[in-house]
């Protein structure tokens, strides 16, 4: 019997001890944009400790590392990236870290955009002025909320592997947030029924998915290639469009340039929208499911207001 | 036509008015021999931009405009020095230094507050063809004022005189590039000021006559520009800037023809322009021979314009297979296209795609752009088979071709040769 409590006793005192060890031993996770880490952060729950690389109303198509970055990977148990050629930077980043597990191909190297449905693919750079200069389809695939489910997906699985005695908990909390998340994409589908079809012009093409999700109709964009300016013609034949299809709502985001978005809007007598890509890129979004309250209440306002 | 017209319009206004500043200033900064100096004063005033942003002022306000002007200001009081201190140094190297490390200090504080950058960006890159009757607005009556200024004070503004007059020069100078960059941007404004300058100063000795024709160049060009732009479907600003380059470049190849002797003017453009075909000829010539799979700009640029010299040097297999594979990479883009077509089509109208049907859409997508790629493959390796077969006639050829064209004197080779 003393023997049994002494056990017992000891089992106790080893818990305690190791708890908050236990706790410390959080597994560090990278990755590229403020979004993969809302939801790396959704799946691994305080289990994990999620960076990304480029801060919050960066464009990360453009992103230049810091030294700082290379520790960040050469820390790292886990990266998740965006793929589609969204993150290149991150290719010449990886080789300065020299870590094969968290490289391509390597059991700690996430693709978030694996298995996922891409849109407006067109193999080489073929397309005519989409806005995108790579031909790996559109990578703005986070801003589809359904896509939340595979890319969580992903991180789930990676998680799993590297992490098996916890698969469980992650499984529980990535059900709990798309469960979350489902109940909430109802709610915006019906909140932006009222903007079903309406013609919408946009800065830079970030928005198909989003689009596709909510039956929005972007009819065109100011930007036709990543930071080139438009051409006399393009710009009178988008003030044309948006006036002549009734468009009513130019969509920016807050890195985009203003003056040209405001020229457009001011001529076809449109408003400015401006909306966040990205987690953190305006106040209130601060994580993935607020991402969109946030773009769909501004989106709501706007059409309300017409 | 008419909208086109109607949105030009207004540019072409604010084009003229930029010359109008800039030619003179332009012909002042030549005579002083600092030609980056409104580099460094946009980036200095896009610093001052920057720290008032930094410390929570709204982009366009007063108090912003403010430390812009502060920051010209100083910079101006810095450019003055530079005189001064220029004997052992260069005053170019010190303008330089002083813009890279205004531009280096605005990229340290704007790592600090990242929803900056876009606004820094937007400081030294505007886009004259957004630029309107508001900008007007405030370039005339400030343009006007800086103009009457130097008219007054015209014998002091030579670069001869104190160091005060020289910071009314910089101070001036400051106010209307901080203004003429934000509606433009850099590169723009870099070829207002230096261009039209510089063909007035090639082809006149006085102020007046400098200024003229700088001011009838300026006004021209920027006109051909903004037309250039619009029929070729040209960003505005990289458009004009080149329109500005190749005018600098007429103005160069004419300048012997209107003030030397025009017959040996002639003459020595003709050698020129032989020696120049003479050189690509022979150096298509060496690349051919060398490594005949790789790169031809020469060949692949007179059979983009006449695809019937394939022709010449394919065999019969050849062209149809390079036939085939040009149809099927076509066939396979349009496939591909309405594909993309149709998704975007059903976002809004029907029932909308389903998860599933977008999902194989997009392994279409990912399909044809292979098999694209793989006749795309096919084309290069036909033509690089066939180059390998004719590298030796086809680079004897053309050697052949930069001997004729090359302006050698063969009787004066001939004596040279036998006199060795």
């Amino acid at each position: 019997m003393i023997m049994l409590l002494l056990r017992s006793f000891l089992l106790v005192a080893l818990f305690a001890l190791a708890a908050p060890g236990f706790a410390q031993e959080q597994i560090q996770v990278v990755t590229t944009t403020t979004d993969l880490r809302s939801l790396a952060e959704a799946v691994g729950g305080d289990r994990i400790l999620a960076v990304s690389l480029v801060p919050p109303n960066l464009d990360a198509e453009e992103y230049q590392p810091k030294p700082q970055d290379v520790l960040r990977l050469k820390n790292a148990r886990l990266l998740v990236r965006v793929g589609l050629d969204y993150d290149l930077w991150l290719d010449r980043l990886l080789a300065q870290a020299g870590r094969p597990e968290i490289s391509r191909g390597g059991p700690s190297y996430v693709d978030a955009s694996f298995a996922i449905a891409v849109l407006e693919l067109r193999g080489m750079s073929v397309g005519p002025g989409d806005g995108h200069a790579h031909g790996s389809g559109n990578p703005h695939y986070w801003l589809d909320p359904k896509n939340a489910e595979t890319i969580t997906a992903n991180i789930l699985e990676a998680l799993a592997r590297i992490d098996p005695p916890n698969a469980k908990t992650y499984e529980a909390n990535r059900q709990s947030f798309l469960t979350r998340l489902n109940a909430k994409l109802t709610e915006w589908e019906s909140k932006l029924s009222t903007l079903k079809g309406m013609p919408i012009v946009a800065y830079h093409n970030s928005w198909p998915y989003f689009a596709r999700r909510f039956r929005l109709d972007v009819i065109g964009f100011i930007e036709t290639k990543p930071g080139v300016p438009p051409s006399p013609s393009h710009l009178a034949e988008i003030v044309r469009d948006t006036r002549g299809r009734g468009a009513r709502i130019v969509l920016r985001e807050p890195h985009e340039p203003e003056r040209d978005v405001a020229f457009v809007a001011s001529r076809a007598g449109a408003q400015i929208v401006t909306l966040a890509a990205s987690v953190g890129a305006l106040p209130g979004a601060d994580d993935y499911i607020s991402l969109f309250d946030v773009n769909v209440s501004a989106l709501t306002k706007a059409a309300g207001k017409r | 036509m008419i909208d086109v017209i109607q949105f030009l319009w207004p540019p072409f206004l604010v084009a003229v008015c930029l010359v109008g500043i800039h030619a003179y200033f332009g012909i002042l900064v030549l005579a002083r021999k600092v030609i980056f100096v409104d580099l460094a004063l946009a980036q200095i005033a896009a610093l001052g931009a920057t720290v008032a942003f930094m410390l929570g002022h709204p982009a366009q306000s007063i108090a912003t405009y403010g430390y812009s002007l502060a920051f010209t200001l100083f910079a101006a009081v810095l450019l003055t020095f530079t005189r001064a201190w220029g004997t052992r140094v260069p005053q170019e190297a010190l303008i330089g230094v002083i813009y890279v490390v205004a531009a280096a200090t605005a990229v340290l504080l704007i790592d600090r507050a990242p929803q900056g950058a876009e606004h820094l960006k937007q400081i030294l890159t505007g886009n004259i063809l957004t630029s309107g009757f508001s900008d007007l607005a405030v370039i005339v009556p400030l343009y006007a004022a800086v103009g009457l200024l130097h008219w007054l004070l015209r014998r002091h503004m030579t670069g001869a005189g104190s160091l005060a007059w020289e910071f009314v020069f910089y101070a001036t100078f400051g106010i209307v590039v901080t203004s003429s960059v934000a509606i433009a941007g850099v590169l723009l404004v870099f070829s207002f000021l230096i261009i039209p300058a510089a063909i007035g100063v090639l082809f006149a000795e006085s102020l007046w006559r400098q200024l003229a024709i700088g001011w009838v160049i300026g006004t021209l060009v920027s006109a051909a520009g903004l037309a250039a732009s619009f029929v070729f479907d040209l960003p505005t600003g990289a458009a004009m800037v080149c329109a500005f380059g190749v005018s600098l470049a007429l103005a160069g190849v004419l300048y012997p023809f209107l003030r030397g002797d025009r017959q040996s003017a002639v003459r020595s453009t003709v050698r020129t322009v032989r020696w120049i075909g003479a050189i690509i000829l022979a150096g298509s010539a060496v690349q051919l021979a060398v490594a005949p799979r790789a790169d031809q700009p020469l060949l692949d640029l007179v059979e983009g314009a006449i695809p019937s010299l394939r022709t010449l040097y394919f065999t019969r297999a050849e062209a149809t297979t390079y036939a085939d594979a040009t149809e099927y990479a076509e066939r396979y883009r349009r496939q591909a296209e309405e594909l993309n077509e149709r998704e975007r089509r059903n976002r809004t109208q029907g029932q909308g795609l389903d998860d599933f049907t977008v999902a194989r859409i997009s392994s279409f997508l990912k399909s044809y752009g292979e098999m694209r790629r793989g006749e795309q493959f096919v084309m290069g390796e036909v033509r690089a088979r066939a180059r390998e077969r004719i590298r030796w006639p086809g680079s004897l050829g053309l050697l052949a071709c930069a001997l004729l064209v090359a302006p050698i004197s063969w009787r004066r080779l001939r004596r040279w040769t036998n006199k060795q």
